[in-house]
């Protein structure tokens, strides 16, 4: 349905709003088992995926990490395969074999996601590679948390990608956890001065919870990069709102305080601009019932795709 | 060094060649080509350009085709991945088996998975070329030969090229046919051995096993190097005592032809398995698997199996030595296995006429 917006903040609102309202959705899904893969579910960061994505275009490849639900719906991954790949059904985008944490999409340059730390950051050094070689115009984009920065391949696909000048933007989602480890516990140096030392440019964006901040800090270094500049690196604060896996909220575990979480919900656009929430939900909703019943009447596998698609 | 000779009767139509300078032709036509095709590895631009085999192909080519690497293993596995989900043919290289083991994450989880967890929507068509060292000292960590590891994993294909044909054929219809991941583990004391290939090679797929040498009596399935050892004991079992061995290249280790390998056993009854790495968890428990699961009445006779000492390997000449199954040992197994008795009378040869390619080798890579 077309859906006209005022401004690029309303499209980016539609977008952000649509993604934490897929994942509500599963949440209140869950239970029911008919999701039976892990979720790690990115409610409190959409606006990174669609901040970033809005910098992108079609053609660029992204390659994401086992929280990639926001990046695969930003991107354009299409909402029916993902709830079909989600309930393990043929019509999903893995057909059923990758589940939530290897969505990919790359009709429309989602590269695919992996729930090995760090692992997918060299394929997007790799596909820059080929974008300079082959002489296309688009460039990747490796996203991973924090924690990925402290995994050797990271500061190997910087230098290589630096070394070459490779079209590739390096997209941090700092959300300060690993898991249950704060970053305090983990890490020597800071992302962007780290990065620097390799010769990359980087920038920072505190407001990661502002898609049009995000939007405007992705712009600039996205478009460095397609110039031919070589790698950047951008750094966004977010903040994960819900428990690592799963659907629950874990202030009560004792690694993170609910105060931390208060300070920014109170500053979520998603949150704070209600009258937006109530003149795009429903439309939203539509669209996510129509994808559930998709993903529900759709057939399981046939029982000789266990075997298929090996090597 | 001279290489030795294997299998070298001139004939019309056949030509001359050594597994190096196959390979070197392989590497040179794949960029001539392909203009997708990109060589990268550590030293692959150096003088040494990975023991000859891409020699003058930066020069020729260009840096950005023929990419040496940063010290990064994991890392450069990784970048091949990504330039092959990018649009390009990466072949990459390692001088020695073990140093992949620091990119066992991105061939173990990333790249075997790649096309089956995205449901056939990704693939990545790459090579990656691993080089087993034997001999001079090369001792626990550059002498490894770990196609169980990688044969073991789904996703992966694993061959161990015994002949230059093998790369001649195989690798060209790789680049031109396969969109998959593949693994070539070639035997650095193979690469001075001269080979008779077609002189007209039509690209051939090289997931295949084949009989080597044809015989009625006793089977021997071999792996890489080993398969020239089983041709020698092959060979002198014949001329001293009559008895015919049967040699199996096994060759694609990750897709072996059980079908091939079961039927030489239904024919000779016996069964000796010669592969050079340990014989646990290997392929000689693999091609015992594919013989028990199919025709275990076949077996008239225990199986046999001769592989590298379950130990790292020594650096020390003589522990070296007794670390690799000889010729001598394995014509001893052999004629016990085809006779039945210990006391079979069949003259060995003796420790020196272990093969010319060994005894030649000094090093110092």
């Amino acid at each position: 349905m077309a859906i006209a917006f005022a401004s690029l903040h309303e499209r980016l609102f539609y977008q952000a709003l649509r993604i934490r309202l897929v994942e509500q959705r599963l949440v209140e899904l869950y239970p029911s088992d008919a999701i039976q893969s892990p979720v790690h579910l990115s409610v409190g960061q959409e606006a990174v995926a669609v901040g970033a994505c809005e910098a992108l275009a079609r053609e660029d490849l992204l390659f994401g990490s086992y929280r990639s639900h926001a990046f695969y719906l930003a991107k354009g991954g299409d909402l029916g395969a993902m709830l079909a790949e989600l309930c393990g059904k043929a019509t999903g985008s893995g057909g059923g074999k990758a589940g939530s944490m290897h969505l990919a999409a790359p009709d429309v340059g989602f590269m695919g996601s992996s729930a090995i730390v760090a692992s997918t950051i060299p394929h997007a050094v790799g596909a820059a590679l080929a974008t300079q070689r082959l002489g296309t115009k688009r460039i990747a984009v490796a996203v991973f948390g924090d924690g990925a920065t402290e995994e050797g391949v990271y500061h190997e696909s910087l230098n290589f990608a630096a070394l070459h000048r490779l079209p590739v933007l390096f997209l941090c989602e700092n959300n300060g956890l690993a898991v249950h480890s704060t970053l305090a516990a983990r890490q020597a140096y800071r992302i962007t001065a780290h990065a620097e030392a390799y010769g990359l440019p980087t920038s920072a964006c505190e407001a990661g919870a502002d898609f049009d901040e995000v939007h405007r800090v992705v712009l600039a270094a996205v478009t460095a990069v397609r110039r031919g500049e070589g790698p950047r690196l951008v750094e966004c604060r977010t903040y994960r709102w819900l428990e690592h896996v799963g659907i629950g909220e874990d202030f009560d575990a004792g690694y993170r305080t609910r105060a931390e979480f208060e300070a920014w919900r109170a500053h979520d656009p998603l949150v704070r601009e209600t009258a937006l929430v109530a003149r795009f939900a429903p439309a939203i909703r539509a669209e996510i019932a129509a994808a559930e019943a998709f993903a529900e009447a759709s057939p399981w596998p046939a029982e000789d795709e266990l075997l298929t698609d090996v090597a | 060094m001279t290489g030795a000779a294997f299998d070298t009767v001139a004939e019309p139509g056949h030509r001359t060649l050594t597994y190096r300078d196959a390979l070197r032709e392989t590497m040179r036509d794949a960029l001539a080509r392909h203009p997708h095709v990109i060589i990268l590895g550590q030293g692959v631009d150096d003088h040494k350009a990975i023991f000859g085999t891409t020699l003058g192909l930066a020069d020729e080519f260009g840096r950005e085709r023929v990419m040496d690497t940063p010290i990064a293993e994991e890392g450069m596995t990784g970048v091949a991945i990504g330039a092959a989900l990018g649009g390009l043919y990466p072949i990459h290289t390692h001088i020695r088996v073990d140093f992949a083991m620091l990119a066992m994450n991105q061939i173990v989880n990333l790249m075997a998975k790649y096309r089956y967890m995205f449901g056939g929507r990704l693939t990545v068509p790459m090579l990656i070329r691993l080089v087993i060292g034997r001999g001079w000292g090369q001792g626990a960590q550059h002498s490894q030969s770990l196609q169980s590891m990688l044969a073991h994993v789904p996703g992966l294909r694993v061959v161990m090229p015994a002949h230059a044909d093998v790369i001649v054929a195989g690798y060209p219809w790789l680049v031109a046919r396969h969109d998959g991941p593949v693994i070539s583990i070639e035997h650095r004391l193979l690469y001075d051995v001269e080979f008779r290939v077609g002189a007209e090679t039509a690209p051939a797929s090289p997931f295949f096993s084949r009989v080597a040498r044809p015989g009625k009596h006793v089977t021997v399935v071999a792996t890489s190097i080993m398969v020239l050892d089983a041709l020698r004991a092959a060979e002198h079992l014949a001329s001293t005592a009559g008895i015919q061995v049967e040699v199996v290249d096994l060759n694609c280790v990750s897709h072996p032809d059980a079908a091939l390998v079961t039927e030489s056993v239904v024919k000779t009854g016996k069964l000796l398995v010669l592969d050079t790495s340990w014989q646990a968890y290997g392929v000689c428990a693999e091609v015992c698997r594919l013989v028990c699961e199919r025709r275990p009445d076949a077996l008239s006779a225990p199986v046999v199996t001769m592989g590298m000492a379950p130990a790292p390997c020594p650096t020390g000449k003589t522990l070296e030595d007794r670390f690799y199954p000889n010729l001598r040992r394995l014509v001893a197994a052999l004629a016990r296995l085809a006779t039945g008795h210990d006391d079979h009378g069949i003259p060995l040869p003796d420790d020196a006429s272990q093969t010319d390619v060994y005894r030649r080798f000094r090093g110092p890579f």
